[in-house]
């Protein structure tokens, strides 16, 4: 994806979370966010993924800008799937009944074509025996897992996925980043915020680095992670890299 | 080493009845009066006239009461400012005064001015506009205690407002709010005992009446806390029922 | 002036205590008080003074019944179907509450020597058909009663066909023949005649008595003793012209239109 920038400014009340966000990326598959809490990278992600309005500036996606009426962006949103860090899947259905559930109200496919769709990807992801489980029967790692599975199968362009091990311990970190791993594999493109450094390193092609509502830094992950220039952003992974 | 007696539950409340009964039995046995219970007996008719009418009236009032309270959370939480107020005006101004005073104004003022006669449908309706004040609340506490996320995974989706409401929103809704909503149903049946001030013959008039012309006070009001039991329990179980079946919670 | 002090201190509970105990022994030994118990809602029998207090006929009655037996009298205001119980389970000693001495009533308690003569009258709305009580069991008529009244008790066994509406107070009973819910309420002759004159325009007053009634105090059955001093009460009081005193001072209108009209008046 060619992902294009403009001037994006946010604002909540008085508060101003994105402050003139500027990106010209070449053409990758995944785009990886980085930075420190507060920095405006969720912000940055919901307004990429459609789900809020910037008060000004433009997005554009292979040249094609977001529209601003909601609309317009949900029909966005239908061509895009969203990974949140906690509480995406429908509690009050199972697992399998949450992946149907947008493939047949929202995309039009018949109950047995949308059983006929997720059938592949739950073997592939080894989800098909915990799947007819409610989500408080599911680990967290498995309840990100299908998370992504439902965002997957409707065949989006390309997925968002916000912190989505930021709520995890460890083990099941490693399980959803292995997931994350696989969809670089297959060619799927994304977009990911997150605080892991290594993975990042390891999956991006991209990395930017977003702080103080604004993008500090951009390029390989070689670029901004080890040999940043700027100083703030060397700091930064400096003192990352020292804790892990 | 511990030997704990876990006592089966029907058995639990099987002896806690016993004992309550047993208690009320003993201030029974000190009040110094003769029985009459023939006497009651004889109206048993009325009894059951007055039950009916009272199953009646709840059950009606009960529904109307569900759609009223769930317009009324609509609004409450509608962008629109005008409804908002609408709603909070109505919730406020029928939560803060007394069900008898609306139960008057509203039969003698409101309804004969614009023509209502029945006073069985006007008590129906004042009895729902009352609890659904209440039940406005209960909606919106229950819609509130969902996550945001869920709000925003539902529109990441593609799901229309609608659609978020119908298969995302409302079913958790439903469940949070489910003991708080029996809860009210159960008010709403002892609340209409109210309807007698405007002559609707219910199940207490029909005890009240009864005392009148046999002065058997005990043997006319003890069938009457029996006979709300035996609607207010099955509401309880049921309500109980549902929310073990729909729990979603590990 | 330290001295002073601390004597004080020691000698002030002390005083308290003593003045305390005079003043509890003149009052003592108290006789036990007279509980009456009546509804007060229904002027001029049983009402209430602007200042909230019990005020009206039987009031008077009551306090001086108090005085002929030694007691001082308390009156308290209960529910007029919650008298009998009230009665029967001790809370009070006697009813005055302008209740009729009806068989039904006299199986559950006694009743004085009657003090007062009156009947079941009818408030008719202006635009019923309804012109004497044998209009009333039609069916399709609405009747209007207070809960627990004689005129609830006639109804309810007397008119079959005619509807029953069976309300907790006289005022919403009104209200109901008054906005044409109801075609009549049953009640006392003096009531009718006094809310027909407050809603003149939209109520007729059938006031001659299709039932006559005489009211009593109420009194419990074991209690013959306190039933024979309330008895000689009344025939004292009346003797003294109590009740002329009354009638005069509480109903000088009524009694007047009454004469005027030929219905039987009220002592």
């Amino acid at each position: 994806m060619r992902l294009q920038i403009d001037g994006l400014v946010q604002r909540f009340g008085t508060a101003t979370v994105l402050d003139g966000v500027d990106l010209s990326t070449p053409d990758v598959e995944a785009l990886v966010f980085v930075g420190p809490s507060g920095g405006g990278k969720s912000t940055l992600l919901r307004i990429l993924a459609g789900l809020d309005v910037p008060v000004a500036g433009s997005v554009a996606f292979e040249g094609e800008r977001l529209p601003r009426e909601e609309s317009a962006l949900r029909a966005y949103r239908r061509t895009v799937g969203t990974v949140f860090q906690s509480y995406n899947l429908f509690p009050h259905l199972s697992g399998l009944d949450n992946l149907l559930l947008p493939l047949v109200h929202v995309h039009g496919l018949t109950e047995a074509e949308a059983r006929e769709r997720v059938r592949g990807p739950l073997e592939r992801f080894q989800l098909a025996e915990h799947i007819h489980k409610r989500p408080a029967e599911l680990s967290g790692g498995q309840k990100q897992r299908v998370a992504i599975l439902r965002a997957l199968v409707v065949q989006p362009r390309r997925l968002f996925l916000d912190e989505p091990t930021s709520a995890l311990d460890p083990e099941m970190t490693a399980e959803v980043l292995q997931m994350i791993g696989e969809l670089k594999s297959t060619g799927t493109q994304f977009v990911l915020v997150t605080h892991e450094v290594g993975f990042a390193r390891r999956v991006a092609d991209e990395v930017a680095f977003i702080g103080d509502g604004r993008v500090l830094a951009h390029g390989t992950p070689g670029e901004v992670i080890d040999r940043c220039p700027v100083p703030r952003v060397h700091g930064f992974f400096q003192r990352i890299l020292a804790e892990s | 080493m511990v030997v704990s007696c876990i006592m089966p539950r029907w058995l639990a409340h099987c002896v806690v009845v016993l004992a309550f009964a047993a208690l009320i039995g003993l201030a029974f046995a000190r009040v110094d009066s003769t029985w009459n219970w023939q006497g009651v007996w004889a109206y048993r008719a009325k009894f059951l006239q007055g039950f009916c009418v009272t199953l009646v009236v709840s059950l009606s009032a009960l529904v109307v009461s569900t759609l009223v309270g769930g317009l009324a959370a609509v609004m409450l939480g509608s962008r629109s400012t005008l409804l908002e107020a609408a709603g909070r005006v109505y919730v406020e101004v029928i939560r803060g005064t007394p069900l008898l005073v609306q139960l008057l104004i509203g039969f003698y003022v409101v309804a004969s001015a614009v023509g209502l006669e029945n006073r069985y449908v006007v008590g129906v309706l004042v009895l729902a506009l009352f609890s659904g004040a209440y039940m406005a609340e209960i909606f919106r506490g229950g819609m509130a205690a969902i996550p945001q996320t869920q709000r925003d995974a539902a529109r990441a989706i593609g799901l229309t407002p609608w659609q978020s409401l119908r298969l995302v929103i409302l079913p958790q809704a439903v469940r949070h709010v489910l003991p708080a909503v029996a809860g009210q149903f159960v008010s709403l049946v002892k609340d209409s005992s109210l309807l007698s001030v405007i002559a609707v013959s219910e199940f207490t008039l029909a005890a009240q009446e009864v005392n009148s012309f046999t002065y058997s006070t005990l043997e006319s009001y003890l069938p009457l806390a029996v006979g709300y039991l035996l609607i207010t329990l099955p509401l309880s179980s049921l309500s109980r029922l549902l929310e073990r079946r729909f729990k979603y919670e590990a | 002036m330290q001295g002073m002090k601390s004597f004080m201190r020691r000698v002030t509970p002390v005083l308290l205590s003593v003045i305390l105990c005079l003043v509890s022994a003149s009052q003592a030994p108290a006789a036990p008080p007279l509980r009456v118990g009546m509804e007060l809602s229904y002027p001029p029998f049983e009402m209430t003074d602007a200042q909230g207090r019990p005020a009206g006929v039987s009031v008077r009655i009551a306090e001086a019944l108090g005085r002929h037996l030694g007691r001082p009298a308390v009156i308290e205001n209960i529910s007029f179907d919650g008298l009998i119980p009230a009665l029967k389970t001790g809370k009070i000693d006697c009813i005055i509450s302008s209740m009729t001495a009806t068989p039904e009533r006299s199986r559950s308690i006694a009743f004085s020597e009657p003090y007062l003569k009156t009947g079941l009258a009818l408030l008719v709305g202006g635009r019923s058909p309804v012109q004497s009580a044998a209009d009333l069991d039609v069916a399709g008529r609405t009747i209007a009663v207070k809960k627990g009244t004689t005129g609830h008790q006639y109804a309810s066994t007397a008119l079959k066909h005619a509807r029953l509406l069976v309300l907790d107070k006289e005022s919403a009973a009104v209200l109901e023949v008054v906005q044409g819910k109801a075609d009549v309420f049953i009640y006392d002759s003096l009531s009718v005649y006094q809310n027909h004159k407050r809603h003149a325009d939209t109520t007729r007053a059938l006031l001659r008595p299709f039932r006559a009634e005489t009211w009593a105090i109420g009194l419990r059955p074991g209690d013959g003793e306190l039933r024979d001093r309330v008895n000689g009460f009344l025939e004292a009081f009346r003797a003294d012209g109590g009740f002329d005193r009354l009638g005069d001072e509480f109903l000088a209108e009524e009694k007047a239109f009454f004469r005027e009209q030929g219905i039987p008046f009220y002592f």
